[in-house]
């Protein structure tokens, strides 16, 4: 044991062969396909955060607690999130920058440095031999000028003999093409991280700021993320939904009035989906929208709430038409003593409402025409819940005073002295709020990604040495050469280019 | 009415299309270059009704003929058809894989008009942007030549295997091989099309093998598959990558995020991934031939999930549900 290497030695010892690994393309190799079948399990498996995710990865549980308890722990619901395929990029990118700084290295080299002369130019893969008549002089100063001509990079002549090459594009397109990946890495990184986004529901006729309180908690922000909220002002004057003959919708768009935070106009902007409206840095998206109808409260002549409630739509069974449903709203009143909730069923298409009920088959309801609201009125301590669901409330503590129906333009009591009124329906529109400062990064390294991988493949370097001997009267030329890739359209090419060198008229 | 006259030209170009395989088959038994030659014209035949159809259903539409699954999976079939007419036929000269082209646009069609037919209609309002008809285009010309790809890959893969079956054979039997050595060899000429001259003349130091296989089995020898196959994956993987780049920039507009992991993005990722991946395969000692064959081949049964399972199976923001 006396001639073991010491620690230091074996550890750089070890670490030259890490290096070698990822550095060797078989490493790159398995490591995309391993990237890959990452990926799979990523399709396959429920991703938590989804839409729709939650819902089967419970089924999962509660169904085969024995695989989802193993998907749980092997990070399978949250595989782009998993420590496991941040390694498997993460080593891609360590053997990505292993490959490209000897490679970059080889071509900055490549670049500075001349062609090479050879003095043996027969031992070449392809070789022709020409006799010309005339000096040897002469045939390389035109040999010269015509592998100029055809973009060579020429050295000489120089001891009757001229070096020429060709083709590097194709090896600074490579390496452009993968060092971009890491430019996509920073503009990801340095996008999300001080960046965020979040939804921002607004009635019309009401005005939004793009504050933290804005998002009701909606919002993600990135790691970076110092609050610098815009400040942005929306005020929404109008959404409005086109419908096509089949009732399907045709364009969705919220017609919004946007201001600086001290108010100064910026100007309107129509927001629809594919144009998303841009001011302050930040970027308004349509994502929803929805009925909010104004529902006005009164005790004793004196408005308790007065203001447009966000209804939303129960999900549907499978085979039911979610349009035909009513839609869902609570409003919740704890300022009054004892505490009122009411709970409202929106019929926006009372006409259509009306017509399903006779006709047994139930219609969608899209359109705003004699809407009516049904009610349950509910007295009591309020539920002590953080964050309230919009379309569902605890009522074990309380007990319903009351219930009817309102059209609107009517006021109804809901309990002595108590009065409800449902002045006008109103729609809300939901818009998605982000700002990502790393997309331009990113769309320079998706151009670079692209512009260097066209020579990345179709260019190929190749290498041309021209010899003019005396011989006899004339001159013999002789031509070596070789690609390194695309050989067999080389071919073709050194056949020409000999004809050229040659002065042989095609 | 246009609807119509689209779904009849449709049948037509099946109809033309089955009648070149049959004549693809027929030439690749007896070699003859007057059958060869009259499957390239019935199967451009097949192509111009294919492509009537297809305009036919755009106007009827009032849009872009690519929609839905049963218009991807037309316009897709016919980009493989023409792509393999233009390049494979016209440039280099080689008919003898038109019957596995062809049959598989067929096949393709043939699904699509029974599992996806819809009627034609207009788009949700997400569909309706420009960045998603460059999208759309750009990936159903670059799956057209990944298709074609993955067929070379697979032909390529039987037919290493036969000649290397043929060489051990040879090998076993030196004496067999001196007389048939005696024979000249025709260069190629016994797989390439006889009456255009091949781009790829066998160059000297052609292995043994492939020369021993050209003189055997119907297919193009496997040197010249493993070639078609690179030239195609090397035409489409730019066009697949600016695709995902369009995809990215229209997810973006339409939906606030450019990349979520939805399992369309995901299988596009995949496929891009393999792809890459035999690109470097091709390039690396040892992964040449073969296992670079294996990627192709992996990449192409990517491709096509990419194209119906996630839709068919698994469903994300791609099935554009609603806004
Ligand atoms: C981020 C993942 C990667 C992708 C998407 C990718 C993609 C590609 C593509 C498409 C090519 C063909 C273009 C060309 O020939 O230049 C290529 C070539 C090449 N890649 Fe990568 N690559 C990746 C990672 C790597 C890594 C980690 C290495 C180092 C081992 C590497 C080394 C090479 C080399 C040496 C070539 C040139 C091969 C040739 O000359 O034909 N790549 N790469």
């Amino acid at each position: 044991m006396a001639d073991r290497p010491r620690a230091p030695v074996r550890l750089r010892a070890s670490l030259a062969l890490a290096w070698r690994t990822l550095r060797s393309m078989r490493t790159a190799l398995i490591l995309l396909l391993v990237l890959a079948l990452a990926a799979v399990a990523g399709s396959l498996v429920p991703q938590a955060g989804f839409p729709g995710a939650a819902a089967e990865i419970e089924r999962l549980h509660r169904d085969h607690p024995f695989r989802a308890d193993l998907f749980q722990r092997l990070g399978l619901f949250d595989v782009y999130g998993s420590w496991w395929f941040t390694l498997i990029y993460t080593l891609l990118l360590i053997s990505l920058a292993a490959c490209l700084f000897p490679r970059t290295r080889a071509l900055l080299r490549n670049v500075l440095a001349r062609p090479v002369l050879v003095r043996e130019v027969d031992g070449f893969r392809h070789y022709a031999e020409r006799p010309l008549t005339g000096e040897p002089d002469a045939a390389l100063s035109r040999a010269r000028r015509v592998l100029r001509r055809r973009r060579f990079r020429v050295r000489g002549p120089e001891d009757a003999t001229i070096a020429a090459e060709k083709g590097l594009l194709r090896e600074i397109g490579s390496l452009a093409f993968h060092w971009s990946f890491f430019l996509l890495l920073i503009g990801v990184i340095y996008g999300r991280g001080t960046g965020f986004t979040g939804t921002a529901v607004i009635a019309e006729g009401e005005t939004w700021a793009e504050v933290h309180a804005g998002y009701d908690g909606s919002a993600r922000e990135g790691r970076f993320f110092n609050e610098d909220h815009s400040g942005l002002l929306v005020h929404v004057r109008d959404f409005e939904v086109r419908y096509r003959d089949d009732l399907s919708p045709e364009e969705f768009t919220t017609r919004a009035d946007l201001a600086h935070p001290d108010g100064t106009s910026i100007g309107p902007v129509d927001i629809r989906v594919n144009h998303p409206a841009n001011a302050l840095g930040v970027k308004l998206y349509q994502a929803g929208y929805g009925w909010a109808p104004v529902v006005r409260v009164e005790r004793d002549g004196e408005p308790i709430a007065d203001a447009p409630l966000i209804t939303v739509q129960p999900p549907a069974a499978e085979d039911e038409d979610p349009r035909t449903l009513p839609w869902r709203g609570i409003l919740r009143l704890p300022s009054l003593r004892p505490q009122m909730a009411i709970v409202f069923e929106l019929y926006p298409d009372g006409l259509a409402a009306l017509a399903s009920l006779q006709g047994g088959e139930p219609l969608p309801m899209v359109e705003n025409r004699n809407p009516f609201l049904t009610f349950d009125a509910y007295r009591g301590d309020l539920p002590e819940t953080a964050a309230f669901a919009l379309d569902s409330l605890d009522t074990s503590g309380m007990e319903k005073v009351s219930s009817g129906l309102v059209g609107e333009g009517r006021t109804e009591e809901l309990a002595p002295g108590v009065t409800l009124a449902f002045p006008e329906l109103r729609e809300y529109t939901v818009l998605q709020v982000s700002r990502d400062r790393g997309l331009g990064i990113m769309l320079a390294a998706g151009i670079l990604i692209l512009l260097g991988l066209l020579p990345a493949l179709y260019d190929s370097r190749r290498r041309l040495w021209v010899r003019a001997e005396r011989s006899g009267e004339g001159t013999m030329l002789k031509v070596g050469g070789f690609a390194l890739q695309r050989r067999d359209q080389f071919e073709e090419e050194f056949a020409r280019v000999v004809d050229d060198l040659a002065g042989v008229d095609r | 009415m246009t609807a119509d006259l689209s779904r009849w030209t449709f049948w037509v170009a099946i109809a033309a299309y089955v009648a070149a395989i049959g004549l693809y088959v027929a030439f690749l038994r007896s070699r003859a270059p007057r059958t060869g030659r009259l499957a390239s014209v019935v199967a451009w035949g097949g192509a111009g009704a294919h492509l009537a159809s297809i305009v036919l259903r755009g106007v009827s539409a009032g849009r872009g003929p690519w929609g839905n699954m049963f218009e991807y999976s037309s316009l897709l079939s016919l980009l493989i058809v023409v792509a393999y007419l233009v390049f494979v036929e016209v440039r280099m000269g080689i008919r003898t894989i038109g019957a596995f082209v062809v049959g598989f646009a067929v096949l393709t069609m043939g699904l699509a008009s029974m599992a996806l037919y819809t009627y034609p209609a207009p788009l949700p309002p997400a569909l309706n942007s420009y960045w998603r008809e460059i999208h759309v285009i750009s990936i159903i010309t670059a799956s057209s030549l990944l298709t074609l790809g993955g067929i070379f890959s697979i032909l390529y893969l039987f037919k290493e295997r036969k000649e290397r079956r043929l060489a051990q054979a040879e090998r076993a039997d030196a004496a067999e091989l001196a007389a048939r050595d005696a024979a000249p060899i025709l260069g190629g000429s016994g797989d390439l099309d006889a009456t255009d001259p091949p781009d790829y003349a066998p160059g000297a130091d052609e292995p043994a093998v492939a020369v021993a296989g050209r003189r055997k089995g119907l297919l193009p020898a496997s040197e010249t598959l493993d070639r078609l196959a690179y030239r195609t994956i090397a035409i489409a993987f730019p066009i697949w990558t600016w695709a995902v780049i369009a995809g990215a920039i229209w997810a973006e507009r339409a939906w606030g995020r450019y990349w979520g992991w939805d399992p369309k993005e995901t299988w596009a990722f995949i496929t891009w991934v393999l792809f890459a991946g035999y690109l470097h395969a091709r390039a690396t000692a040892g992964w040449k031939g073969r296992r670079a064959a294996y990627l192709g081949v992996a990449g192409f049964v990517s491709l096509l999930i990419t194209y119906y399972a996630v839709n068919l199976f698994i469903v994300g923001l791609h099935s554009y549900a609603g806004v």
